[in-house]
């Protein structure tokens, strides 16, 4: 009995030494750290928080901006809608996207909303979320997901580099630094980094001398484009809008006022899209619908597809679908401000 | 449900081990496992259990009437209905594929709407392990070698007992019965080895096989890219990973078994070092092997009926022992080749062929090594592209010195030292006991990025 205890001793002992270390380092952010947003708000001038904190802790960060700020117009949406953000010194917008979105996250981000203020929302709708293969990002992970990482060698390797980069971590799980010009509350890499109204700050953004954009090369095969999100796409896919009409269903309850929106892409994959036989079909009839879609709600749709509509230059665009020009993105922000006062 | 999976390891095992032994009753103990095993088997999918149910419905009437009226017909409909479950859901896609194909040449028709629903059909895991117990049931009982169960509970845990659900051992039920019959008492000492044996097969899985897993499929994934030292490397590589991939789930079965009290056959013992093919399958996966010669290759005449007679039985055993691993050509090619190499081993012998012991298994390493190309690739054009590479065709290219450091350790490992099942775990004391602790502890931690267990697709 005493060798059968050693053994199973020995084997929790370690685990849950493993488990303890990769919780308190959290190496990919899994575990959401309000504290650590809490200290960027209250520094002065407040600072940003590094991805490193929040890491897939998307959802919780989003309520968290929401709620922390009286938030009468939000915008929704993808990755590529993260850019949109507050006016200078305007505290009632909020950007409450998040990378990998899907109208699943889209409906349950609204249903954690509360119900009873009057909002406006700016939901950025992408082309591909109609691709039934696609898949969103898990905002809910499960217990077991949870364990699998808690207890991982591959967390425990990153979370050892981590220490070794920055021993402090043992102590404190985070600490403000100063990147380039910015407060960054974060750890040993501060690169992508969150302003507290959820917008985006690049890397390069952050730092010009220390990061750089990663641009993925164009390429023409569905299975490596953007990560494969067109690939497989055979149709609209009817479960993904009727998940959207439940969004624009539980908008207008609310008595929300929505105006919906595509963010744009660069020249060169626009041609594509129109040309390639598995997009082309599914990019137009898109662009039919969803005008249709939005306005059965009695809302109004801005397709910001052909970024020159917006307008924003070519040589805004990272890599054709990312563009990173501040000054872009607010002109996007004020055809959405007009289109909503205009339907009031 | 995986045995690499925390669900098994944190909240299924513990619970039924724990119950299992909390329950004083023998025939309530068998009711829990059999219940436990069909809730491992429907973690993958619902209905799964439909099919292992129906399997086992089956080949318990089957049984009695077989044992009743001793007629070859009724074992034969037994044996079909159990072949037809199989069948439908691992080989209809693959005869009805071919079948279309053929078709479609001559009338120039696709057939679209029946390629999606062959493509649609899902191969319940574990079932060509099931099937072949409840054939091996029935033939037994058919030969008077065993009497027809009347205990449909005790038929039932036959089946399903979850250590060898998915993935084998294949198990004889003329080895569980006894085993059955007697109520084990919680036992330690026993319980420990159980959980040492399991452990050391977790650790050789994730640290072991996972690791080659990692290079080969490096490599292997673009076989056209390949140069003769890296699709050399790759392929003797893959040999070492199947090979401590399944020894390391047949291990984990025999580990699990053990904790309450069932000893299983087991399935390895260092296949690498067998001095000619004959006695390579007598180190690999015997509970098939020896299933495929008791109940193909005996029936069809063995070696009873001249030279050539056995050649041919030989080739057709083998052949669809190839095709019992998995619905494709490629299996069946694989296994016509290790019929081969065994009709060129008793040709050979009869020709009193000596060679030195260390030459005899080095010639049998590379040859069984070679074999592999036609198991692990799937295509006519990837087996193509390795061949030649192996074959000089693509130049010799550059050492994969991880790959090949791997395979060095990994030859003098199982080489010098006996298979895991052997070691006497029992008598191993506290300093041992919790080295193994430590490599448990580090093997689930290997979980996250582990691989799927090869053997679980067929």
């Amino acid at each position: 009995m005493g060798r059968l205890v050693a053994f199973l001793g020995t084997t929790a002992v370690l685990l849950a030494g493993l488990a303890a270390l990769n919780w308190w380092i959290d190496p990919f952010g899994e575990f959401w750290k309000p504290a650590a947003v809490q200290a960027a708000r209250a520094a002065r001038p407040q600072c940003l928080v590094s991805h490193e904190i929040i890491g897939g802790e998307y959802l919780p960060f989003k309520l968290d901006v929401f709620h922390s700020r009286p938030t009468r117009a939000f915008v929704t949406g993808s990755s590529r809608v993260l850019k949109i953000g507050a006016w200078p010194g305007e505290r009632s917008f909020a950007n409450l996207g998040m990378p990998v979105m899907s109208p699943e996250i889209v409906l349950q981000e609204l249903r954690d909303l509360p119900a009873g203020r009057r909002e406006t929302m700016y939901l950025g709708v992408e082309a591909w979320w109609l691709n039934q293969n696609f898949k969103g990002f898990d905002v809910s992970p499960g217990f077991e997901q949870q364990a699998r990482y808690l207890l991982s060698r591959s967390a425990f390797d990153e979370s050892v580099r981590i220490i070794r980069a920055a021993p402090y971590v043992l102590l404190h799980r985070w600490r403000k630094e100063q990147v380039g010009p910015s407060c960054v509350v974060g750890r040993s890499r501060p690169a992508l980094a969150w302003r507290l109204d959820g917008s985006r700050v690049w890397s390069f953004e952050l730092d010009p001398h220390t990061y750089h954009p990663a641009i993925d090369p164009f390429t023409t095969d569905l299975s490596k484009l953007r990560t494969g999100i067109y690939n497989g796409w055979t149709r609209l896919s009817p479960e993904r809008i009727h998940t959207l009409e439940q969004v624009l269903a539980l908008a207008r309850a609310r008595g929300w006022n929505v105006v919906g929106f595509t963010p744009p892409d660069g020249d060169r994959y626009l041609r594509f899209f129109a040309a390639n036989p598995v997009i082309g079909p599914r990019w137009r009839a898109f662009g039919a619908l969803m005008p249709r879609l939005f306005a059965r709600y009695g809302y109004r749709w801005l397709d910001f597809r052909n970024a020159r509509s917006i307008p924003c230059r070519q040589s805004d665009f990272v890599d054709g679908g990312y563009h990173t020009n501040a000054a872009c993105s607010m002109r996007m922000r004020r055809r959405l401000d007009a289109a909503a006062r205009s339907a009031h | 449900m995986l045995f690499n999976s925390f669900v098994f390891l944190f909240v299924f095992l513990p619970i039924v081990v724990v119950a299992y032994f909390a329950i004083p009753q023998h025939r309530a103990r068998l009711v829990l496992i059999v219940v436990a095993s069909y809730v491992f088997y429907a973690y993958a999918k619902w209905w799964f259990v439909l099919l292992m149910a129906a399997s086992t419905l089956v080949g318990f009437v089957g049984g009695q009437l077989v044992e009743r009226r001793r007629s070859k017909l009724t074992l034969g409909i037994t044996v079909a209905l159990l072949l037809a479950l199989l069948g439908a859901f691992k080989y209809a896609a693959f005869v009805g594929g071919n079948l279309t194909s053929f078709v479609g040449v001559i009338t120039a028709q696709g057939f679209p709407g029946f390629h999606a629903f062959l493509n649609g059909i899902v191969l319940p895991i574990g079932i060509s392990f099931y099937t072949f117990e409840g054939i091996s049931y029935t033939v037994d009982v058919y030969r008077g070698d065993l009497h027809a169960e009347r205990d449909p509970l005790r038929y039932a845990f036959f089946i399903s007992f979850f250590p060898h659900l998915i993935a084998g051992p294949i198990v004889r039920y003329g080895i569980l019965r006894p085993q059955l019959l007697a109520k084990h008492r919680f036992d330690a000492d026993r319980v420990r080895a159980g959980l040492l044996l399991f452990a050391l097969g977790l650790a050789k899985k994730t640290l072991v096989a996972d690791s080659f897993a990692t290079w080969v499929n490096r490599y292997l994934d673009d076989p056209s890219s390949l140069h003769a030292f890296e699709a050399w490397a790759a392929i003797v590589g893959f040999g070492f990973q199947i090979y401590f991939d399944f020894s390391a789930y047949s291990d984990m079965a025999l580990g699990l078994a053990r904790i309450f009290g069932i000893e299983l056959p087991w399935n390895f013992n260092r296949p690498y070092r067998a001095a000619s093919p004959i006695e390579f399958w007598r180190r690999w996966h015997v509970t098939l092997s020896t299933w495929l010669r008791d109940y193909l290759y005996i029936p069809l005449g063995g070696n009873r009926k001249g030279e050539r007679r056995r050649d041919a039985n030989l080739l057709a055993t083998m052949g669809l022992g190839g095709l019992w691993h998995g619905a494709s050509l490629n299996f069946v090619v694989w296994g016509l080749y290790q019929g081969v190499m065994l009709l060129a081993t008793h040709h050979l012998r009869k020709r009193a062929w000596r060679i030195p012991a260390a030459l005899a298994v080095a010639i049998t390493f590379a040859v069984v090594m070679f074999g592999w190309v036609f198991f692990r690739l799937h295509s006519a054009a990837a087996i193509r592209h390795a061949v030649s590479a192996m074959f000089l065709l693509n130049g010799l290219g550059q050492i994969p010195g991880h790959l090949v450091l791997l395979i060095v350790i990994a030859t003098g490992y199982t080489m010098v030292v006996p298979e895991e099942w052997t070691w006497n775990v029992r008598g191993f004391g506290y300093l041992r006991v919790a080295t193994v602790g430590v490599l448990m502890a580090v093997a689930v931690s290997s979980i996250y990025t582990s691989h799927p267990f090869i053997y679980f697709r067929f």
